[in-house]
């Protein structure tokens, strides 16, 4: 029987090779990932722009995708040819692949791992709030020269 | 044939479009939701719908059940990232007729799509 600490690093592990299939599967760039870390007391990592989907049902908890600006670009160009989208696009690109990589995780975790519809924003909101007791993962990636987090807050 | 898109990601509804452009497909909609689907479903009655689940206003299975009540015909291919086999069962249990998992790349959409429409000509 897993402990809660083995049961949380199995979950972060599904959400790294998520992460991973996602950018190999649509655009033939592997992803590299560091040594992930526990979150100490300092504050959140944010990039420029971040997709966050909140976990409910047998899970409680988020999980978010903060990168720089040029990332959801290099995508956005692989994806329908745009060289200079959007902000509007840029914003709907960071919702969209964190929605995908959390809604992945359900195939090894089943329908009662729920997840919400995307929320995006830009840098640090002042109103970001999370709960206090939630262990919280911090997956540093690298893809085609972007720097990236995967965060995975789970209760 | 008509074709509505229904995702609420407006990268993954012109991705679908790109790679579907090979094919006799009249896009006559696209959707960010539920309920802006069905109103274009009533109105353009179209061949084949992508529908995603995920969505705010109304999910993509609120959404099947009602379309399966306007337009039984139609052909409807989800394509969603709840990657669980329970929601692949339960979109084909309401009449979807075909069910892809996100990341979807071009060879994905093009041999599900083969699959789907020549499904109602043998």
């Amino acid at each position: 029987m897993q402990t809660n600490k083995e049961e949380f690093e199995a979950t972060c592990n599904l959400f790294i090779k998520s992460v991973e299939n996602y950018f190999k599967h649509l655009t033939d760039i592997d992803s590299e990932m560091s040594v992930p870390y526990l979150k100490d007391k300092e504050g959140l990592i944010l990039k420029d722009i971040t997709g966050m989907i909140g976990i409910s049902g047998n899970r409680k908890g988020f999980v978010y995708i903060s990168a720089d600006r040029g990332m959801y670009k290099d995508l956005i160009n692989i994806f329908i040819g745009l060289d200079d989208p959007a902000d509007e696009d840029i914003l709907d690109m960071a919702g969209e692949i964190s929605n995908v990589v959390a809604g992945n995780v359900r195939a090894n975790l089943g329908a009662n791992f729920m997840i919400s519809v995307p929320v995006v924003f830009e840098g640090m909101p002042n109103q970001l709030r999370l709960p206090q007791d939630l262990s919280i993962y911090i997956i540093p990636i690298k893809w085609n020269g972007h720097e990236a987090f995967v965060v995975v807050g789970l209760e | 044939m008509k074709l509505l898109i229904v995702d609420d990601s407006s990268i993954m509804r012109r991705t679908i479009e790109k790679n579907l452009g090979d094919y006799d497909l009249e896009i006559v909609g696209m959707a960010s939701n539920g309920k802006e689907a069905l109103e274009m479903v009533k109105d353009t009655m179209p061949d084949v719908i992508t529908l995603d689940i995920t969505m705010p206003q109304m999910d993509g299975i609120t959404c099947l059940e009602s379309i399966m009540q306007i337009h039984p015909e139609a052909k409807v291919m989800i394509i969603t990232a709840l990657s669980d086999k329970l929601t692949g069962l339960q979109a084909l249990d309401k009449g979807a007729r075909g069910f892809m998992y996100k990341p979807v790349n071009p060879d994905d959409l093009t041999k599900a799509f083969d699959k789907l429409l020549n499904r109602n000509a043998n």
